[in-house]
């Protein structure tokens, strides 16, 4: 709560990941030692899920966070270190958004075509778009945005 | 075209008064637009499922089988494609929402940032969840599956249970005695326009007070610019902030809507008289579990006839008598000067206690709502719950003063 640190999102991520264990051993894999395939998920698997979700976008983001803005802001603008290694990534990251388009496409089409397609490879390739899309916006934030800290008056006539 | 809208609306006036707001840097303030984020998902995958879904449990033949046309409809949607990927989307963003709102009003609770002059948006954070949790419950009626049919038949039973008026109100929601020709209908209206449009005006409120009243900020910009909001302008900084957590939360959300169907219908099968009864989504088991560990024949008379059953008491009083003290912590506070920074939760180890001990009272009574797979006794799980709430508080007290030491007096004194 002093700074915009990176200690709580460390702890977000390390909850996340107990949390998915816990959903885990809860059921899933034990029903496979046994030679069950479980069929659904039950409410407290999903609990933990989505708790363990919350936190895993909530300590991702604190990271992203801590890289992009820093611990303290101090009013001012502070350029941006443009990079060629950052233009470089930007475009490889941009290919590849193209490639999984093009994948995602034809899988539309084949589902539509040819029959079902697992929803979990699906899933994955939507995400793996977004999260592509996502990386590109930070590495062009941290190297091409100048960072403009303001120290606004308290009593701002915004919204009134 | 820009300086044809521009003569027009001054929107380079606008641009200067909005687009430059500060917004104050935490990464703890990224879990309320976690929530916010997550509203937006179910509204855009909302459309697509309400374009596909028919709101009815007329009987319709689906392979030779007799099942209801809301039921149908729900098939058919997980047969198009990606269709049944979007539909666990829905299902997963409405957890999250829930989940994240609650982190945040922890968050919130932690920092004191329901203090003066924020109460009022404590206030309207406490109906958001409320009312996160009645729209989501309202969704699950709506495939018409086996596990959704017994689980509005125990939200209907709820409702009957408040004292004068329940049967009234219940049978407005559910349109007669669950489940009738007019359930599904009624509760469709709800699920998908009367109560979104309540939620958006009560975010849409929440989020214009905290942009007048601004965030309680982080506590070494009190150094950095005391009296002032230290912060980012909305456009770009924060903007691109938002947008790359709302494609993070999209990503993560479609890799485990993908891998998890959330409410897979094919394998709850349609209701049937020998459908058992089953156990609230998780933000409700909570309420289940302490339906499990009171006297089911509890009975407390009222005037003019009316008692107050154990489901009433286990379902409504409690959660009641917790909302009621949530709404009335603002008030323990009699500061008069206008509360800036976040407070540290260590240097408040009364609150901080207090806020562990509760969350120790919710994991333990959901607990309590597997009470014959556990194979413990009401009274045993009492003593669990008590006992690991009571504590919980003193663990943390005194860890906290253990390792940061007591509290001065000016912050001892505030809650």
């Amino acid at each position: 709560m002093y700074k915009n640190d990176s200690v709580l999102p460390f702890f977000g991520l390390l909850f996340a990941v107990a949390l998915w264990m816990m959903a885990y051993f809860d059921g899933q894999h034990l029903a496979m030692l046994l030679g069950h395939a479980p069929e659904e998920l039950s409410g407290g698997q999903i609990g933990l899920i989505t708790f363990g979700a919350v936190f895993f976008i909530y300590g991702v983001m604190g990271y992203v966070s801590y890289w992009l803005e820093g611990e303290e802001l101090r009013p001012g603008r502070h350029e941006a270190s443009n990079s060629l290694w950052a233009g470089v990534a930007i475009v490889l990251l941009l290919i590849l958004l193209v490639a999984l388009a093009g994948v995602f496409t034809q899988t539309i089409i084949y589902w539509s075509t040819e029959g079902p397609v697992s929803t979990g490879f699906a899933g994955r390739l939507a995400g793996y778009i977004l999260l592509d899309m996502a990386a590109i916006l930070v590495v062009f934030k941290k190297y091409f945005v100048a960072e403009v800290v303001v120290a606004e008056d308290e009593h701002s006539e915004v919204p009134w | 075209m820009y300086r044809w809208f521009d003569e027009r609306l001054s929107l380079s006036r606008f641009n200067k008064k909005f687009l430059n707001k500060a917004f104050a840097v935490h990464h703890s303030y990224f879990i309320g637009e976690i929530a916010l984020f997550a509203f937006i998902t179910l509204v855009i995958t909302g459309i697509f499922l309400t374009f596909n879904y028919e709101p009815s449990i007329r009987t319709v033949k689906v392979a030779g089988k007799a099942v209801s046309a809301a039921y149908a409809s729900v098939l058919y949607i997980d047969s198009l494609p990606f269709g049944r990927v979007l539909r666990s989307v829905h299902h997963w963003s409405a957890s999250i929402m829930i989940a994240a709102a609650f982190i945040h009003l922890l968050r919130v609770l932690v920092s004191g940032a329901y203090k003066r002059p924020r109460e009022i948006n404590w206030f309207i954070g406490l109906l958001l969840l409320v009312v996160a949790i009645v729209t989501s419950f309202t969704g699950y009626s709506l495939p018409f599956d086996a596990f959704s049919a017994t689980a509005t038949s125990i939200g209907y039973g709820i409702g009957t249970s408040i004292p004068y008026v329940g049967e009234w109100i219940s049978q407005i929601i559910f349109g007669g005695e669950f489940p009738t020709l007019h359930s599904i209908p009624r509760v469709y209206a709800l699920h998908v326009l009367w109560f979104p449009l309540i939620l958006m005006a009560i975010l849409g409120m929440h989020m214009l007070v905290m942009v007048k009243q601004k965030h309680t900020q982080p506590n070494y910009a009190r150094k950095v610019a005391p009296g002032r909001i230290l912060g980012v302008p909305l456009m770009p900084q924060q903007a691109y902030m938002s947008t790359v957590l709302f494609l993070l939360y999209l990503a993560v959300v479609f890799f485990i809507a993908g891998a998890y169907i959330a409410h897979p219908i094919e394998v709850y099968g349609p209701p049937t008289a020998s459908t058992p009864a089953v156990k609230p989504d998780w933000y409700l088991i909570w309420v289940y579990g302490i339906l499990q560990i009171i006297p089911g024949d509890l009975k407390i008379p009222l005037p003019f006839g009316a008692v107050m059953n154990s489901e009433f008491i286990g379902s409504i009083l409690v959660p009641g008598i917790l909302g009621l003290a949530a709404v009335l912590l603002p008030f323990l506070d009699t500061r008069s000067t206008k509360m800036r920074y976040m407070e540290l939760p260590t240097k408040h180890p009364v609150r901080t206690g207090v806020t562990f001990a509760l969350l120790a009272f919710l994991i333990t009574t959901t607990l309590a709502g597997w009470k014959q797979e556990l194979g413990l006794s009401a009274g045993q799980l009492w003593f669990i719950i008590l006992g690991s709430s009571l504590l919980t508080y003193l663990v943390v007290y005194y860890a906290i003063i253990f390792f940061w030491g007591r509290p001065s007096k000016e912050d001892a004194g505030a809650v």
